[in-house]
């Protein structure tokens, strides 16, 4: 088990370098300096050439790769003398127009990513396990019709449509909601919750078809399994039997959550667009209208990384739920 | 004579859907006594294991029974919830015919055992129950039972599997135990080792067995009495004996003609023989007739005429050998022709 996790760890680790290579190579290599953006109106040669050399753009794309990585372990500094900024280790680069580094800056935003996926999911669990339990145990009956069509809808309707159905809905015509703004959890807990409730409700709709559909499935096969009518000829109650159905539906469920947590937590561009919420998707958002290419890498590789992490998490999990996955 | 560890009587199990609803069992009578092992014989479909659910109240939704079926002394058709969780698993068990999809992919066969152990003594320990699990399946022959009990399913043979059921089945000491095609997903070898174990086991612990199957060699190595389902209903019903040697209705002579047998030869006075199928396919119990389900794929119901159209047979007494209990058909012929003209 162990030697399984280490192994898992390495190549998590190669793969988040390969990752980081081919987001520098893509943005570094393609798009334009963004020295240009930061030396203003108008922008003779010389000075671009002196912004471009400060922010260290001038270099290659394998150069800027490798101090990047070491960036990460030991920190960068750009420009010399009174000009000089140092961004710490683990240093995801440093944004000028920002004049922050990047780590800073994600964390900033942080908080108000991981309160949007934290209630997006656990509301998508809620409902997605609720329906898809319920619509399995009555099969064909009203809520399983509902649900049905639920699922559809929110696998096929796009994000930015629900989002701004809900805040037509319930910020402008019903006035229920407010349609923008973030308030810390530490500030006010319920304010915290109120303004959240849009966009939770929005990337909810959105997440909970997946779980209806893989809960229903996975509860209709359990339920009509063999191994519970066997379990009912022991003597066992339904309760027990029903309880035991779960199990089944947790492996899917366990494997799919890991994955869309994670990408909740890397930061809902549209979701936070539509709510004004300074996420990191937001951030992200900013980092190519602005083109600062240090914000692009740095969140897409701390997404990548979430994501990588998930999947790991998902991958631990699975052996202890289900035994046949198990390896010898 | 003793009270019946089983005793059915003009069980109807009928299915409702979509409106309709079709018997699936009908006007079923089984006495079976401790020690003893009845077979329940038929094709697909012919009401076997919904007679087996239905001793059991483990009917799919949709389905009811009717009648009465009494196990060790207690009314099953009439307990409530809490008195069938006590008689199952305790007086009757089970065994499937499917061992992989009886046992839950997410427990160990220990847990399985124990958790037949716990369910009808809360007292047991947990510790206890575990141990009786690794006694048990040293008893069913599972080599190591102390290692085994921590495997899962899925690393078990077929044989070990259908071995640690039985386990599990008879832990509790039921007085009844149905085993519903214990041996059909297992190759021969196996199943004559499972069938072995099965009746050893019976002798020692007394139970009676009732054994679904519908394969006639498994029947005539464990049975003592045989019951002929057709279409639901009882065809026939005797001694292993008088079933095998003098079949007194058409469809248990045809079973038994369609049977490959290793004596064959001798049995036809050294002829080469053929097995015979028997023509057509059961008939769907929706548009059932009057007369005798059986009727439209006997090759004698022309010999009777009419009648087997027009008048359903009720089972009647028919001869017996030597020993052997009652024998009854339902045919309204009184006298089958000798085997090989049944199945022509």
């Amino acid at each position: 088990m162990i030697v399984y996790i280490a192994r898992r760890m390495v190549t998590a680790v190669f793969m988040l370098l390969a990752i980081a290579f081919v987001t520098i190579a893509l943005f570094f290599g393609a798009s334009k300096d963004p020295a240009r953006a930061m030396c203003g109106k108008p922008c003779p040669p010389e000075t671009r050439a002196k912004v471009s050399a400060y922010m260290q753009t001038d270099q290659s794309a394998v150069w800027q790769y490798t101090e990047f990585v070491k960036g990460l372990f030991v920190g960068r500094t750009y420009g010399e003398g009174a000009q000089q900024v140092h961004c710490d280790a683990p240093c995801f680069g440093y944004s000028f127009p920002n004049r922050s580094d990047v780590t800073t800056l994600i964390a900033e935003r942080l908080p108000v990513t991981l309160s949007l996926a934290f209630g997006a999911a656990v509301l998508c669990l809620v409902v997605g396990i609720g329906l898809g339990a319920l619509s399995a145990i009555r099969k064909g009956g009203i809520v399983d019709r509902f649900s049905t069509g639920f699922a559809m809808f929110g696998l096929s309707v796009p994000t930015f449509l629900v989002g701004l159905l809900v805040l037509q809905v319930f910020g402008f015509m019903l006035n229920a909601l407010p349609y923008s703004g973030f308030v810390s959890f530490s500030e006010s807990p319920t304010d915290w919750a109120w303004h959240l409730i849009g966009p939770w409700m929005v990337l909810s709709f959105i997440l909970a078809a997946g779980y209806i559909r893989v809960t229903r499935t996975q509860l209709l096969n359990e339920l009509s399994a063999d191994h519970l009518v066997a379990m009912t000829a022991r003597g066992a109650s339904t309760r027990q039997v029903n309880r035991h159905a779960v199990r089944g539906v947790m492996v899917p469920v366990v494997a799919m959550f890991a994955l869309d947590v994670t990408a909740l937590l890397g930061g809902s561009v549209i979701a936070e667009k539509v709510f004004s919420l300074h996420g990191l998707g937001d951030l992200l958002l900013s980092g190519v209208n602005e083109s600062d290419l240090s914000i692009v890498v740095g969140v897409t590789l701390f997404s990548a990384f979430l994501i990588i992490v998930g999947n790991l998490i998902a991958d631990l999990l699975m052996p202890l739920l289900d035994p046949r996955i198990r390896r010898a | 004579m003793p009270d019946p560890v089983l005793q059915v009587e003009d069980l109807c199990v009928s299915f409702t859907s979509g409106g309709v609803t079709a018997d699936v069992v009908r006007d079923l009578s089984v006495r079976l006594d401790g020690g003893r092992t009845l077979a329940v014989v038929g094709e697909s479909g012919s009401g076997k294991t919904i007679t087996g659910r239905a001793i059991m109240r483990l009917l799919p939704r949709g389905a009811s029974a009717r009648g009465r079926i009494v196990v060790a002394g207690r009314e099953m058709l009439s307990a409530d919830e809490r008195e069938l969780r006590r008689a199952r698993g305790s007086d009757v068990a089970m065994v499937f015919q499917d061992s992989m999809s009886a046992l839950s992919p997410y427990l160990d066969i220990g847990a399985h055992i124990a958790q037949a152990v716990r369910l009808h003594d809360p007292s047991v320990t947990r510790r206890a129950a575990r141990a009786r699990a690794v006694e048990m399946l040293d008893r069913v022959g599972i080599p190591e039972p102390a290692g085994a009990v921590r495997r899962f399913p899925h690393e078990f043979s077929g044989g070990m599997r259908q071995r640690a059921v039985i386990a599990m089945a008879l832990v509790n000491r039921p007085a009844l135990l149905i085993a519903d095609e214990p041996t059909t997903a297992l190759d021969v070898t196996v199943q004559a080792q499972i069938l072995a174990l099965l009746r050893e086991l019976q002798r020692e612990y007394g139970m009676a067995m009732l054994l679904i199957s519908h394969d006639f060699g498994v029947v005539g190595r464990a049975a003592d009495d045989v019951l002929v389902l057709y279409a639901g209903r009882q065809a026939e019903y005797g001694s292993l004996r008088d079933i095998f040697e003098q079949p007194a209705h058409p469809y248990t002579a045809g079973l038994r003609a369609a049977t490959p047998r290793l004596d064959a030869r001798l049995d036809t006075g050294g002829e080469r023989t053929r097995l015979r199928a028997i023509p057509g396919a059961p008939t769907s119990l929706r548009d059932a007739g009057p007369g005798c389900a059986f009727a439209p794929r006997c090759g004698l119901a022309d010999q009777v005429g009419e009648r087997c159209v027009v008048e359903a047979p009720l089972p009647t007494v028919r001869p017996t050998s030597e020993g052997g209990g009652p024998h009854l058909a339902a045919c309204h012929l009184d006298r089958l022709p000798a085997l090989k003209e049944v199945a022509r």
